[in-house]
C-alpha cells in the first residue's frame, strides 16, 4: 500500500541526513510501530509518511502513485489520516462538530451523517452528552478517542499517528493500542504509529526500530 | 460551506474576542464612514452651488488696450489733454455670442445720464456739489442729475435679480420695452415729486441736440438702504437712476450710440460651460477693442472651499482607511498566530488554503457587516459633527482670506463702464459671494445605499488584507512546520 523509495530527508545539508535512502512497505490490514530514541527522526518519517513534508530525496509510492504527483494535500485528504500526540482537535467545536468537520473536508462517504459521527464516538465510549461538549472539557483520554474517531470517519485507507498514547494513561493506552488493532484488522486500513513506548510497540504487527540513521525490521509480519 | 460553519462555530464559541473584533471594526467602519458622508455632502454642495450661483461673461470695452493707445498717442504728438477713446458694444455681435451653445440669455447695459425737467432729482449734500461744474484743465462736465440705466430688462439685470432692487408698484421693464419711453424709477425720487405709475416725466439729454423726452412711469423700485448709502462724494444719489430701455439709453447719450450698449453680460448655463463659451466668443469680436471678462467667482469661491472641504475628507477617509487596516491587520495576525495550530490541522486534514483563508474571511465579514450597522447607525451623527468642524473651520479661513484680498473675484472690474459704478456689478458681487457661505454652513451629510456599498467595498478590501498579511506567513509553511515547528 505504502512504499518508500530511496528516501532521504535532512535539515541543514545532504552531508549531515536524518535518513538516507530509505526503503519501507507497508501493507493493509496491519499495524507497525516505529520505535527509535528521541532525535532519531521517527517524527520527519511519520510526518513525511503523511504528506506533511516533503523529503529532499527519493520518493513515497502510495498505491503505486507518487504522493507529490497526487499532491500532498489531495494525498492528505484523500488516502491519510493523522492522529498527533497533542490530539489536534478544533477547540471551538464539540466531539461530534470536530468529526463532521473532518468529514467535510476530506469528502468522507458518510459526509453530513450525524448519526454515523455520533455513532463511531459511542463505539469508542463518548455519551451523547460528551459527544456535545466542546472538546476541551473531556479528558485527553476522550480527546484522543475522539481524534482517532475522527480518523475512523474519514475512510482514509493510511492511519498515520505520532506517539498518540504519549499523554494517555496506562488504561487510556490500552484502549487506544485497542481501537488501532481494531482499525487495522477490522477495517483492513494501514496503521502506521510511531512511539517510544516498548509496550505499544510490542502489540503492533510490525515493528522497525530507527538507529544510527537506518531502518532496521525487529518484529516482521 | 464548511468553511462558513467553522467560521461560524469559531465566532460563537469566542465571544469576547469576536466583541472586541466588532468593537474595533466599527470604530473603524464609523470614521470611514463619516469620511465619506463629509466627501459627499460636499460634492453634493458643490453641484447645489453650480446650479444656483451660475456664471457671467461681460463684454464690454477694452479699456486697457484704450489706455494704452492713450499713452501712446500723448507720447508721440502734441502735449495735449489725454483722451480716452473706447468703443461701444454693438448689440448686433452681442446678438452672435448670445446664439452660442451654453449661453443661456443676455443683458446689455447703457449707463448715461440726463437732467430732470419738470420735476426734481434728489439732491444730497455731497452730490449736489459736483454735477455740471469744471473738471481739472478747463474742460466742462456734461453729466446730468439723473442717471439714466438702459437695461435690456429689469429681470435680467444683476440688482433686481438678487434683490438689491426690488418692484414695489407697477412693473418692470421687459424685453418688449427696448424701443419704448417706459421708465422704472426709485421710491424716494417718486414720493418727492409725488409720481405714481402711469405719470410721465421729461428728460432732458446732456448731448448733441439736448432734446427733451416725455417717459411714462410703468413701475417704480426700491433699493435696500446699503445700495443707496453708498453714493460717494461727487456721485449722483442713487435714487436718480432711472431705468429706461437700452434705445431710449443710447438716444439720451446721444446718436453714434444707436444699437450699441456699455456692456453686455452673457449668464452661462453652467459654470464648467464659462471657458468654453469665453473662448468660442472671443473669435467673435475684437479684442483689441472689446474684452471678454468670466465673473465665476462665486462659483469659484464654493468649488475651492467645497474642494477643500472634500480634500479633508479625502484626508480622513484615508487616514482611517490605513489606520484602520493597519490595527485591524495587527488584531487579526495576533489571532491568527494564536490560531497557527488550528491551521496546522485542517493543513493535515488536506483543507485547501484558499478555504482557510475563507474561513478567516467569513468570520471578519460578520465582524464587518455588525460594523456596518453600527457605522450606519451612528454615522451621520459623527458625519455632521466633523462636517459642522470642517465647514466652521474652512468659512473662517475663506473669509479671512477675503479680507485679505486673497479671495476677492476680478469679475468685470477692468471692463466696467464708469456709469455702472451706481448701481451695477460692485453690489452684485458683494451679494453673490454670500451665498457660498450661507450653502457651506448647510452642509449635510446623508447615509445612502451607495454610501453603505462603498464604506463595504472598504471594510471588504481592508479585512482582505488584513488576512493576506496575518495569515499569508503561515499559509506558505509546509504543514509539518505548523504543528511541529
Amino acid at each position: 500500500m505504502l512504499t518508500t523509495d530511496k528516501l532521504t530527508y535532512w535539515y541543514t545539508s545532504a552531508d549531515q541526513a536524518l535518513f538516507k535512502d530509505v526503503d519501507l512497505t507497508f501493507e493493509a490490514g496491519y499495524s507497525y510501530a516505529i520505535v527509535g530514541q528521541s532525535g532519531s527522526g521517527k517524527t520527519t518519517m511519520v510526518s513525511l509518511l503523511a504528506g506533511l513534508d516533503k523529503p529532499r530525496a527519493g520518493r513515497i509510492l502510495f498505491a503505486d502513485h507518487d504522493i507529490a504527483k497526487i499532491g500532498l494535500a489531495a494525498y492528505r485528504r484523500q488516502d491519510v489520516a493523522i492522529v498527533f500526540q497533542a490530539y489536534n482537535l478544533f477547540t471551538y467545536m464539540s466531539a461530534l462538530e470536530n468529526l463532521l468537520s473532518a468529514m467535510a473536508i476530506t469528502n468522507a462517504a458518510h459526509k453530513g451523517d450525524k448519526d454515523y459521527a455520533k455513532e463511531m464516538l459511542r463505539k469508542l465510549g463518548l455519551s451523547d452528552a460528551q459527544m456535545t461538549k466542546n472538546v476541551q472539557k473531556l479528558s485527553g483520554g476522550q480527546q484522543q478517542r475522539v481524534a482517532i474517531a475522527r480518523t475512523m470517519v474519514c475512510d482514509a485507507p493510511l492511519v498515520v499517528a505520532d506517539e498518540p498514547t504519549g499523554n494517555l494513561d496506562e488504561d487510556n493506552t490500552d484502549a487506544v493500542i485497542a481501537l488501532f488493532q481494531q482499525i487495522a484488522h477490522e477495517q483492513n486500513k494501514c496503521v502506521i504509529l510511531v512511539t517510544h513506548e516498548p509496550a505499544v510497540a510490542e502489540r503492533c504487527d510490525a515493528v522497525i526500530r530507527l538507529a544510527n540513521k537506518r531502518f532496521t525490521w525487529e518484529k516482521t509480519i | 460551506m464548511n468553511f462558513a460553519k467553522r467560521a461560524w462555530l469559531n465566532l460563537r464559541f469566542k465571544k469576547g474576542r469576536s466583541a472586541l473584533l466588532i468593537l474595533v471594526t466599527s470604530a473603524i467602519m464609523l470614521f470611514v464612514l463619516a469620511g465619506l458622508l463629509i466627501r459627499n455632502a460636499a460634492a453634493t454642495a458643490t453641484q447645489q452651488a453650480k446650479d444656483s450661483v451660475g456664471a457671467t461673461l461681460t463684454l464690454s470695452a477694452n479699456r486697457d488696450a484704450a489706455f494704452k493707445q492713450m499713452r501712446q498717442s500723448t507720447t508721440s504728438g502734441k502735449p495735449t489733454m489725454p483722451k480716452l477713446t473706447t468703443s461701444p458694444v454693438k448689440l448686433s455681435t452681442a446678438k452672435k455670442i448670445a446664439a452660442l451653445n451654453g449661453v443661456a440669455s443676455y443683458s446689455a447695459t447703457v449707463s448715461t445720464s440726463a437732467n430732470a425737467k419738470g420735476f426734481d432729482a434728489i439732491e444730497t449734500a455731497s452730490a449736489s456739489q459736483g454735477f455740471g461744474g469744471k473738471l481739472p484743465g478747463g474742460t466742462t462736465s456734461s453729466s446730468g442729475d439723473i442717471t439714466v440705466s438702459g437695461i435690456t430688462s429689469t429681470a435680467s439685470n444683476a440688482n433686481f435679480a438678487n434683490g438689491t432692487y426690488k418692484i414695489t408698484s407697477g412693473r418692470g421693464l421687459k424685453a418688449a420695452d427696448a424701443d419704448s419711453q417706459n421708465v422704472v424709477i426709485e421710491t424716494n425720487l417718486a414720493k418727492s415729486n409725488h409720481l405714481t405709475v402711469g405719470d410721465t416725466i421729461k428728460l432732458k439729454a446732456t448731448t448733441g441736440t439736448k432734446a427733451t423726452y416725455t417717459l411714462k412711469v410703468v413701475g417704480i423700485y426700491k433699493a435696500k438702504s446699503s445700495a443707496t448709502a453708498s453714493a460717494g462724494p461727487g456721485q449722483s444719489d442713487p435714487a436718480n437712476t432711472v431705468f429706461t430701455g437700452t434705445t431710449l439709453a443710447n438716444t439720451l447719450k446721444g446718436s453714434k450710440y444707436a444699437g450699441t450698449a456699455d456692456s453686455v453680460t452673457f449668464n452661462v448655463s453652467t459654470p464648467a460651460k464659462v471657458a468654453s463659451v469665453k473662448k468660442a466668443a472671443k473669435t467673435l469680436i475684437n479684442t483689441s477693442k472689446y474684452s471678454l471678462n468670466a465673473d465665476d467667482a462665486s462659483y469659484q469661491m464654493v468649488k475651492t472651499s467645497m474642494k477643500s472641504v472634500t480634500g479633508f475628507a479625502n484626508k480622513i477617509v484615508w487616514l482611517v482607511v490605513i489606520a484602520g487596516t493597519i490595527i485591524l491587520a495587527l488584531i487579526v495576525i495576533l489571532m491568527i498566530r494564536e490560531r497557527r495550530y488550528e491551521i496546522g490541522v485542517l493543513l493535515s486534514l488536506g483543507e485547501s488554503r484558499a478555504k482557510i483563508v475563507a474561513q478567516f474571511f467569513v468570520e471578519l465579514f460578520v465582524v464587518l457587516i455588525i460594523g456596518i450597522g453600527v457605522a450606519a447607525a451612528g454615522g451621520k451623527v459623527v458625519g455632521d459633527k466633523l462636517a459642522t468642524q470642517i465647514v466652521s473651520a474652512q468659512t473662517t479661513t475663506t473669509t479671512s482670506s477675503q479680507q485679505t484680498g486673497g479671495g476677492a473675484p476680478s469679475g468685470s472690474q477692468g471692463g466696467a463702464p464708469s456709469g455702472q459704478m451706481l448701481g451695477g456689478n460692485t453690489q452684485r458681487r458683494t451679494a453673490s459671494m454670500t451665498n457660498p457661505s450661507q450653502k457651506q454652513t448647510q452642509l449635510q451629510t446623508q447615509v445612502t445605499p451607495q454610501v453603505l456599498l462603498v464604506l463595504l467595498a472598504v471594510g471588504l478590501l481592508i479585512i482582505f488584507i488584513a488576512i493576506l498579511v496575518g495569515a499569508g506567513g503561515i499559509l506558505r509553511l509546509q504543514p509539518k512546520k505548523v504543528l511541529i515547528g
